[in-house]
Order: structure tokens, then C-alpha cells, then sequence
């Protein structure tokens, strides 16, 4: 029983298709701005990552900072789409921005009631501490990039309920807000107003 | 129906766990028993002196103890009455009123919350204004107002 049986040796090193045995002689891929010749001398398994880093490094060079990124900026800041998310009075006179006599969409501003449809979240009355979580969920379901416009006295600080046992002093305590409009509630106008400072905004952040 | 006639038929009933009916302006009376009878006092009212409705259910906070009390609403002889009881200020607690009165749900449940009165045999004793989780009854006398400043978010807390 004790008798010991030989175990066979493993080989020192064991080829993987992980780990090629580099070719010193191949251009060096990692390096931005390989020319499309040299790629094509590349073996087949280096081939798609050659020219994926080769046309990401174009990109990220020449189109991103001047084309993307400016292109992408304009369009999102132009097409805000809120959440349609009434709370309070404040949800009054959003519905009356989009009327026919302020009209909203001027500013290709259009509510939505999906927030997989939205990046922008205007937090429209009182937050109590009852419906702090839904916002939050609201929030982290609407895609990047994302805005938060708090409307009015009571989402900005609490309003008159400041110090009340039920009401969120303010919804910076719960979401991140770029714009605070104040008022109450604000009139259309002052809406309009912070969705043209939001759009400001984003186009001087770059986003 | 008259205040005494309702006192009279009340003592003959539970004698001296009936602490008391008082005259109350607006209201054919206001009964003060001892929590021990609540159930038994309730059905009395329902079943044999005709209160349909119950109105409300509320809660007083008065530091050495706590008062509940009830609004009750006669279709018969279209009038109201209030029963309450003081209950200690260490762990109150008295007997549901659902049994007897399916309003009494909600009403309960806000006494709860608001106050910290707990009601024995109530079929879902939540919190219906505040969070679940939330540390405090607000309008206790203990409670203090919070400084905005001091708060400490915790929204999600189960």
C-alpha cells in the first residue's frame, strides 16, 4: 500500500493561445498611429486588436475631442427630455410650461414617463422622507449622462416644511442637482429660465 | 339616547371598569374605561347600542401617560360619542378595534406611527406616514425637531 507511484513530470512551461511566443520583429501595436500596412502583416490573432487599439487611438485623437464629443454635447443639451414626475404645485406649472402659451418644447425640451427615456430629473415639490427612496430609484434608472433640476422652494430646501419630521431638507441630500429654481412655486418663466441656465451648463462642462 | 341613560347602561354592565361619563359639548358623551374591557366595550357599543361607524382613532401624548380615544358615529340616533383610556407611558398597548371595525386599519396604524401606541391583534401594524425603519414616533413631546444640518441620511434602511 505504501508503495509509491511515479508521478509523471509537467512539461516546464504549457503553450496557451493566451500567451503567443511574441515576435520581437512585429511592429509594436500598442503605440498610437500604426499604419494600416504594417497591420496587414500582422498573424490573424493579432490582427483585431491591432485594429481596434489603431482606430480607437484615431478616434480618440482626431474625431472624439473634436467631433464626438462637441457633437454629442450639443444634441443632449438641446434635447432634454424631463421625467414627468409630479409631486406637488410645482407639477402645476411644469404641466403649464408645456401649454401652448410657454411652450416648452421650443427648447426640445419634451417630458417623458419612462425614465429609461430621460436624462434629465426635475424634482417638481415636497420630498418626504416616505417617497426618498423612489426618487433615488427614479434616479439611478435614467441613463448617463443625467441632470437634476430641483423646482421650487420645498425640493431646493424644504420650503416651509423645513424643519417638519416628514419632509427631505432639500433633495441635494438624496440626488446630486445642478440647477435649483427658486419660488413657490416658480412660474413657468423661472422654469424655462433654469432649463436654458441647465443648458449652459452643460455645454461649458463639456459633457 | 342621553348622557345618563348611556352611563346607566354602561355601569350595569362593567360596573367599575367604567371610569367615568363625562358630558361633552357636540357629543352624546365621552366614556373613559380601562383598556382590560376594551374589546368587550366595543362589541357592547356596536351590537347592542347601535354605533356603526367608527370615526377615527387617535392618540395623546401627556408625558406620564398616553390617551387613546375613539370617535363612534350612531346612524340610529344620529349622534357621537368618545371613548377613551389612558394607557402607561412605558410600552402603551391596548386591544384592536378591527375585529369589531374594519376602519379602524388605517387610523391605528397612524396612532402608531405617530404616537407609539401599539394595538394587540391588529392584522398589519406598519408604518403608514414615516418609513419603515424609522427610529422615532414624531410627535411625541420627546421628540425633538432636527436641525437640517445634523441630519444623517439613511433612506434605505431595511
Amino acid at each position: 500500500m505504501s508503495a509509491q507511484t511515479p508521478v509523471p513530470a509537467k512539461p516546464a512551461t504549457l503553450p496557451t493561445l493566451e500567451s503567443p511566443q511574441s515576435d520581437q520583429s512585429l511592429p509594436v501595436v500598442n503605440q498610437p498611429g500604426v499604419p494600416f500596412v504594417e497591420i496587414e502583416a500582422l498573424r490573424a490573432r493579432e490582427f483585431i486588436p491591432a485594429a481596434k487599439e489603431a482606430l480607437s487611438s484615431l478616434l480618440k485623437e482626431q474625431a472624439e475631442g473634436k467631433l464626438i464629443r462637441p457633437v454629442f454635447n450639443w444634441a443632449g443639451r438641446n434635447s432634454l427630455f424631463p421625467l414627468h414626475w409630479g409631486l406637488a404645485c410645482c407639477a402645476i406649472e411644469f404641466a403649464a410650461a408645456f401649454g401652448a402659451r410657454w411652450d416648452a418644447e421650443r427648447f426640445g425640451v419634451v417630458p417623458r414617463s419612462s425614465p429609461r427615456q430621460c436624462d434629465l430629473l426635475i424634482v417638481n415639490g415636497t420630498v418626504t422622507w416616505k417617497v426618498a427612496h423612489k426618487l433615488i430609484t427614479l434616479y439611478e434608472q435614467m441613463p448617463e449622462p443625467k441632470w437634476a433640476i430641483a423646482m421650487g422652494n420645498c425640493a431646493t430646501g424644504g420650503g416651509p416644511f423645513r424643519t417638519a419630521y416628514s419632509v427631505v431638507p432639500g433633495v441635494d441630500k438624496l440626488i446630486p442637482v445642478d440647477v435649483y429654481i427658486a419660488g413657490c412655486p416658480p412660474r413657468p418663466e423661472s422654469m424655462l429660465d433654469g432649463i436654458i441656465r441647465l443648458e449652459r451648463l452643460i455645454k461649458e462642462r463639456g459633457e | 339616547m342621553q348622557t345618563n341613560e348611556l352611563a346607566a347602561s354602561l355601569t350595569s354592565r362593567f360596573d367599575s371598569r367604567i371610569l367615568g361619563v363625562d358630558g361633552f359639548p357636540g357629543l352624546l358623551g365621552r366614556v373613559r374605561f380601562e383598556p382590560a374591557i376594551a374589546l368587550d366595550l366595543f362589541r357592547t357599543f356596536r351590537d347592542d347600542l347601535g354605533f356603526s361607524h367608527l370615526t377615527m382613532v387617535g392618540g395623546i401624548d401627556w408625558v406620564d401617560h398616553r390617551e387613546v380615544f375613539y370617535a363612534l358615529w350612531s346612524d340610529a340616533d344620529r349622534v357621537y360619542v368618545m371613548l377613551s383610556a389612558n394607557l402607561p407611558a412605558e410600552a402603551p398597548s391596548i386591544a384592536s378595534a378591527v375585529p369589531i371595525w374594519p376602519s379602524a386599519n388605517a387610523h391605528e396604524r397612524e396612532t402608531w406611527d405617530l404616537v407609539g401606541i401599539r394595538f394587540e391583534g391588529h392584522p398589519d401594524l406598519r408604518r403608514i406616514f414615516m418609513p419603515e425603519g424609522y427610529a422615532y414616533h414624531p410627535l411625541l413631546r420627546s421628540f425633538k425637531i432636527f436641525e437640517p444640518e445634523d441630519l444623517e441620511v439613511k433612506v434605505r434602511s431595511e
